[in-house]
Formats: structure tokens, C-alpha cells, sequence
């Protein structure tokens, strides 16, 4: 055994700590802190978007890696002392944070990427960098024909098959809006809905946390859901049998955007970064397996794993309205909470 | 309790009570200040925080929904409590009777579920669980079923995985009591007569009753607060604590209705762990 006295010990950590910040000091000229969605998302940014980034701006970017509430929650706990330099969220958490005033405004004019983008996709507080696709998922192999609408998915054979998920996230929530029209309803309206909820959760196959979803069609749980087409192409490249339907009244479309956190320590950083996703080397990358994002560059030719032909189609799709959305959402979660409850 | 220690002169606890102060101080900045943060914004009556008042308080405790949540989350720390304990102590018992040897192999196989994440073992009963998992897959081969079990999104299916994850927890104290028990005791209750049975309920249990409220303790507060295995297996019929407070305060933001939870699963559980120790306290003194 060799003998180390505490000298040794601390001129070994010394030279450790030497050692680890060298290679700091010999190359970033920048770094930024962004918030990313775990699993695919960060998977995503971080091979292919970290790479791009330093070889084109020497930034290295240190993810944080959040669900958009969790995102939200976190900068509005900081109160004013930002954990990151950028946001990525849904409409409905982008909504919540725009009028808590998390956001530092947007000057087009420093993305050189932006001409790229359609009309509407850069907004005064907002760059969007992803579209997402949400319809009806199935398994061919279990049913004869395919459901059609949203009001099938409360008919056998598929409700009793049927994974059930709330209001919690942007994808559960405007599906069940969708849901509601097709009983009559409306987003001022959502009481036809809550009745088919009702009579339908002694009968579906499971009612379950969002993420838990994908798992428990993997697993034979379920067989009918409602998601968005990323999960299904993710799904597929698994080897899950798994369709994607756009139901009668047409798939429904939100935007996945990037913001800069108010009093951001990195902004210029935070450019180049909002910059590199939107560029059509990234969007181009991200859209291949087993990323399956739908891109949003007009220069990028769409892959035909995507189940959407063109970005134009993008704009037939359903649309709505968060500012609407959210002032209802608490009370659409405390129902479905005490309708779906045991 | 340092000014008793100093005025009776005694050196050595005036020590002990500096080497506890780091730690003392430490609760005091990150458990006492936070929790009376969240105390504060229990009170606020507004999501956006603007009025004071009892209304969340008043919300939560004024509807049914919300008292047989509450209800829930202790029924399952009870079945969880109970389910532990009726597999733990024929295990405990084995450990007792074996050599030093098989009591290695033992403790490994009960400590190897700890040294797995609790995330993995939660997925890892999904696979089980599900329709097309391996219990319903054995269960329609051996043709004991024709249509399969639904497991998943059960409270059964949700108390036999915690079984399993909080089982160590519920051993470890166990065992330890156990090998501390006196064999003679046993021997001397045989050999006056006693049946196997009576010799376990007269004078093993009480003898390891500390051991099994610690165990239970530790069961009971880890199976209420459970947030990943109830959202998970337990699926979204089955409303728990836990899982209420992250939707009130993620998603919905409503804090002080999140502290009013929050501050209620807090009191539950320290009811249960309280109830456990006036049970220990009530068998010693018979």
C-alpha cells in the first residue's frame, strides 16, 4: 500500500481542478443553459443540433432537461433569477408563461434563418422550431377497420380497447376539445364531452398518466390512443404495429416554440441557438428516424416516414386558441379528475 | 437542552450538541424555512396569490372528493403496511433458523431490488402486469383464464408492486430484531408447552414488534408517497396525494391549493408514523 500524506492529497486535487478547467479556458467562446423535453427531444437537440452549434457559433450548450410545465413552474420559482437562457413549450404552457411575463421579446432581425419560416411561425415573444401533428393512433393487426372520427373512439369495438389520458398536456387536452365538437360541443361548452367520459371510463382499456401512453401500447395494454405522429413514427421504428389516422373532422396542429427567459445572462448565445434549430441542416436532420420531427424550414424535403406530405398541410390542419383554453383548463382537470376517479 | 447540559457541567454532551449543529442548522434553513413558505401560501386564496384567506383550505377539506383522496393514500400505506408484513415475517423467520452462509445469500437477495432504480422497477411490473405480460400470459396457458386479468391501473395490481419495492424496507429492521432475539426465550416457551403458534404470537412478535414499527414506518411512509409507482401502475382512476399536489402546482399552478395538499399528505403520513409509535409504546407497557 502506498503511503499519501494530506499534502499529496491536496496537490492532487489541485491539479485535478487545474486539469478540469483547462480545457474551459482553451476553447468556448460561449455557452448557453436550454431547457429541453426528456427522451426524444434531448436525444435530438443533443446529437444534432449541440454538434451544428459549436461548429458553426464555438457555443456549448448544457441542457436542462424538463417537461414544458416543469419548465414553466421552474423559472417562475426562481422569481427573476433564471435556471436557463431558453425555453421549449407547447402553446398551452408558452400561453401561461407569455402572461406571467417570463419571456424576453424577439428580434426577428437576428435570425438569419428567418426569411426560411413561414408567415406566423416567428411571433414578437416566439420562434418556433417544430410542428406537431395529433390524431388517432392504432393497431392495425387488432381491428378490421381503422376508426374514423373522434366519436368512433367512444364505439366498440374501440373504446373498449380505448387509452384514455386528460387535460395535463397540449396533446390530451386539444383532443379532447376535438372529442367535445364531435358530441356537439365546444371549447365554451365541454359538458357533452364530460357525459361520454363518463359512460366510457368503465369500459376503456386504461385512463393514464400521458407518458405512460406509449408503454402501454407497446405493451398490448392499448390499442387505440390519442397522440401526436413523432410518437407513432417512434413507436414504429420499434417495431410496434402502429397507425397513425387523421380522424373525418382533420388532425389537429400546434407549434413547438423557443423563447429566451426574461433576464437571460446568455441573449446573444441564445440567438445563434434559436437560429442553428430552425436552420434547414438541423430541421433536415431532426426529421429522419428515430427523431420524426416534423420541420418547419420551407428548403427541407419531407421524409415519408412523417405521415404528412408538405408544411403546407400544416395550415388546413385544426388550430386553437390557448388564451381561451387556459383560463378553463384548472377546472377541466379537477373534472376529469372526480368523473374518472374510482 | 444545551443549558440543562451546561449547568450540570457535563462535558460531553456540550459536545454532542456543536457536532449536531451543522445538521441542526441545515433542517432549519432547508426543511423549517421552506415549510413555512408553504404554510404561507396555503393561505393565500387565489391561484395567482393576490388575496388572503382560508378558501383553499376551506376547498379542500369541503369536498368529498378531496377527503377520499386523503383516504386512499392511507388505505394504501395500511394494505401496503399489511402485505409487506405478512411476507416479511415467514422470510424473517427463515433468516432466523439458517447458518451464517445462507443468511449472506439471503440479505443479497433482499437488498438487490434496492440497487435497481425505482423508475425500472416500476416499468418492470408494467411488463408483468399488462394484458399481454407475463402473469396473464401464464395464467391463459395453464388455462386457469380465458380473457386476460386486468392488473394494470388496479389497486391490487398497485399494492403488489410496492410490496415488492418497499419490501427491503420493511426486512432490514425486521431481520436485525431477529437475530437479536434471544433463542433461549423461544426454546424455554416450547419446552413449557407452548404450540409453534403460540410461541410466535406470546413471544417472537412482541419481542420484535420495535423492529416491525420501524419497518412499518418506513413502508407506510414510502408507499403514501410513492408518486412514480401510483401515477405509473396505478394509472389515472386512482387519485393519490402525490400526484395531486405535482398536477395543482406543475400544471394547473394553483400553489396554495398545492400547499394545502401538500401540507395534508405531510400530516397524514405523520399521523400514520405517530399512530405506529403509540403502538410500540402501548405493547411495551403490556
Amino acid at each position: 500500500m502506498t503511503d499519501m500524506n494530506r499534502r499529496d492529497l491536496w496537490t492532487g486535487a489541485a491539479a485535478l481542478g487545474l486539469a478540469g478547467l483547462l480545457p474551459l479556458r482553451a476553447h468556448a467562446t460561449g455557452s448557453l443553459t436550454a431547457a429541453i423535453y426528456p427522451g426524444t427531444w434531448e436525444e435530438a437537440y443533443r446529437g444534432v443540433l449541440a454538434p451544428a452549434l459549436k461548429k458553426s457559433a464555438d457555443i456549448d450548450i448544457a441542457f436542462d432537461a424538463l417537461f414544458a410545465v416543469d419548465q414553466v413552474a421552474k423559472v417562475r420559482a426562481a422569481r427573476g433569477v433564471p435556471p436557463f437562457d431558453c425555453f421549449v413549450l407547447d402553446p398551452g404552457p408558452a400561453a401561461a408563461a407569455m402572461q406571467a411575463g417570463l419571456f424576453e421579446p424577439i428580434d426577428a432581425s437576428k435570425l438569419a434563418n428567418a426569411s426560411k419560416v413561414p408567415a406566423g411561425l416567428i411571433t414578437s415573444h416566439a420562434v418556433t422550431c417544430n410542428a406537431q401533428v395529433v390524431g388517432i393512433a392504432y393497431n392495425p393487426k387488432k381491428f378490421a377497420t381503422p376508426p374514423k372520427s373522434w366519436a368512433d373512439l367512444f364505439k366498440s369495438p374501440y373504446v373498449e380497447r380505448l387509452g384514455l389520458t386528460g387535460f395535463q398536456t397540449t396533446f390530451g387536452t386539444v383532443s379532447i376539445i376535438e372529442m367535445a365538437k364531435a358530441f356537439d360541443g365546444s371549447i365554451e361548452n365541454m359538458e357533452p364531452i364530460f357525459a361520454e367520459l363518463k359512460k366510457a371510463v368503465a369500459k376503456v382499456a386504461a385512463v393514464a398518466a400521458p407518458a405512460a401512453m406509449p408503454g402501454l401500447f407497446q405493451q398490448g395494454q392499448i390499442d387505440v390512443m390519442y397522440t401526436n405522429t413523432n410518437t407513432v413514427a417512434i413507436l414504429k421504428g420499434r417495431g410496434v404495429d402502429i397507425e397513425f389516422v387523421k380522424p373525418d373532422t382533420g388532425a389537429i396542429t400546434f407549434q413547438t416554440t423557443l423563447h429566451i427567459v426574461k433576464g437571460a445572462d446568455n441573449v446573444a448565445n441564445a440567438y445563434k441557438y434559436m437560429d442553428t434549430a430552425i436552420s434547414a441542416e438541423v430541421q433536415g436532420a431532426l426529421q429522419k428516424q428515430p427523431y420524426n420531427m416534423i420541420p418547419i424550414n420551407k428548403d427541407v424535403t419531407l421524409v415519408d416516414t412523417l405521415d404528412i406530405k408538405s408544411i403546407d398541410e400544416l395550415t388546413k390542419m385544426v388550430t386553437h386558441d390557448w388564451t381561451k383554453i387556459n383560463p378553463q383548463r384548472a377546472a377541466w382537470i379537477e373534472r376529469f379528475n372526480k368523473e374518472v376517479t374510482k | 437542552m444545551a443549558g440543562a447540559a451546561v449547568a450540570s457541567g457535563g462535558m460531553g454532551e456540550r459536545v454532542d450538541w456543536r457536532l449536531a449543529a451543522p445538521l441542526g442548522l441545515t433542517y432549519l434553513a432547508f426543511f423549517a424555512a421552506p415549510f413555512a413558505i408553504l404554510l404561507g401560501i396555503s393561505f393565500y386564496a387565489d391561484s395567482e396569490q393576490t388575496r388572503l384567506g382560508l378558501d383553499s383550505w376551506t376547498k379542500f377539506y369541503g369536498d368529498a372528493f378531496y377527503l377520499k383522496v386523503i383516504f386512499d393514500t392511507l388505505k394504501l400505506g395500511v394494505f401496503a403496511v399489511a402485505a409487506t408484513t405478512l411476507l416479511a415475517y415467514p422470510l424473517a423467520l427463515l433468516f432466523r433458523g439458517v447458518g451464517p452462509r445462507a443468511q449472506r445469500v439471503l440479505i443479497f437477495i433482499i437488498l438487490m431490488p434496492l440497487l435497481t432504480s425505482v423508475v425500472i422497477r416500476t416499468f418492470a411490473w408494467i411488463v408483468i402486469l399488462a394484458r399481454e405480460g407475463v402473469v396473464n400470459q401464464t395464467l391463459i396457458r395453464l388455462g386457469l383464464t380465458v380473457a386476460p386479468l386486468n392488473l394494470l391501473q388496479t389497486e391490487l395490481g398497485l399494492v403488489i408492486a410496492l410490496t415488492q419495492i418497499e419490501m427491503p424496507l420493511m426486512l432490514l429492521p425486521l431481520l436485525t430484531i431477529m437475530n437479536q432475539t434471544d433463542q433461549n426465550l423461544v426454546d424455554a416457551s416450547r419446552a413449557l408447552g407452548a404450540s409453534k403458534w403460540r410461541t410466535f404470537f406470546r413471544v417472537i412478535l412482541p419481542l420484535t414488534l420495535p423492529g416491525w414499527i420501524a419497518g412499518a414506518t418506513l413502508v407506510f411512509a414510502s408507499a403514501t408517497t410513492a408518486f412514480i409507482s401510483q401515477s405509473v401502475i396505478g394509472g389515472a382512476r386512482l387519485v393519490y396525494l402525490p400526484a395531486l399536489i405535482w398536477q395543482q402546482s406543475m400544471v394547473v399552478y394553483n400553489w396554495p391549493f398545492a400547499a394545502v395538499a401538500s401540507l395534508t399528505l405531510l400530516f397524514t403520513v405523520l399521523a400514520g408514523i405517530t399512530a405506529l409509535g403509540w403502538l410500540g409504546r402501548f405493547a411495551k407497557t403490556n
